[in-house]
């Protein structure tokens, strides 16, 4: 590696990264059923089928919103990254039932911290797809390097930003 | 500076895809800045989150304020996405 190398590419350690808040399957954003997220029109982004019941920060940061229903939550990341999760589709109409929330609009959060914990079996027993977006609304400034598809345990490194 | 005003038709309110799709229409009017205030709260209307905060309502009233290049066109174009989407 020549010097203008480590001048103009940082190693991908160095990339901020957003890591799974949930365990299941990665998979890319398009493959949600509903246009606001499949066509990116609150951002570019990736979801997860969950196979886990708890919902944790994705990154060091502050919880920008957490709304009552506990069905989503959005973080602003310490660099200023605006990350938006929404658990399941369609779930505002559950009204806050069967999600509990960990965490308040505000709070300063440690990536890892539990934000909302939710009841999978019945949610998707009420008719919902539980699919979980993961969307970064301002990848305008945060373009995303690497999406990490495929089967991801809570915690794991899901998208790293060419930041 | 120019500004509108725009009662919600949509029942679900300015909830996530009107807001992503508002913040859209705000940023493809570069040269122009626009404020959104509703119940004595304002954001940028470029900026998603702080749309979809705001939880304002099917038939709540929101204040936009336009200031920049064209602002006579940007607002003239963002009242016809507001009837159009909201």
């Amino acid at each position: 590696m020549g010097i203008f190398d480590k001048l103009f590419h940082k190693p991908q350690s160095e990339h901020p990264v957003i890591t799974a808040p949930v365990a299941g399957t990665a998979v890319a954003l398009q493959e949600v059923n509903d246009p606001t997220f499949s066509q990116e029109i609150l951002g570019k982004g990736i979801a997860i089928r969950p196979t886990g019941n708890q919902i944790v920060a994705p990154c060091d940061g502050k919880v920008d919103m957490m709304f009552d229903t506990g069905h989503a939550v959005s973080l602003i990341s310490t660099n200023g990254m605006e990350i938006l999760i929404h658990v399941g589709l369609e779930t505002v109409q559950l009204k806050g039932k069967h999600y509990t929330t960990h965490a308040k609009t505000g709070d300063t959060v440690k990536q890892g911290q539990p934000l909302i914990s939710f009841d999978r079996e019945a949610i998707a027993a009420e008719g919902y797809d539980l699919i979980t977006p993961i969307v970064l609304c301002n990848s305008d400034r945060f373009p995303i390097l690497q999406a990490h598809l495929g089967a991801v345990s809570s915690g794991d490194p899901l998208l790293t930003i060419d930041a | 500076m120019k500004t509108i005003t725009h009662v919600i038709q949509d029942p679900m309110g300015l909830h996530a895809r009107p807001a992503g799709l508002l913040a859209k229409a705000a940023a493809a009017c570069e040269g122009c800045s626009f404020s959104l205030t509703f119940k004595e709260q304002t954001v940028d209307a470029k900026r998603i989150m702080g749309l979809m905060k705001l939880g304002a309502k099917q038939g709540d009233t929101l204040t936009i304020t336009c200031a920049g290049e064209n602002e006579d066109a940007a607002a003239a174009s963002m009242e016809s996405f507001l009837k159009d989407n909201l």
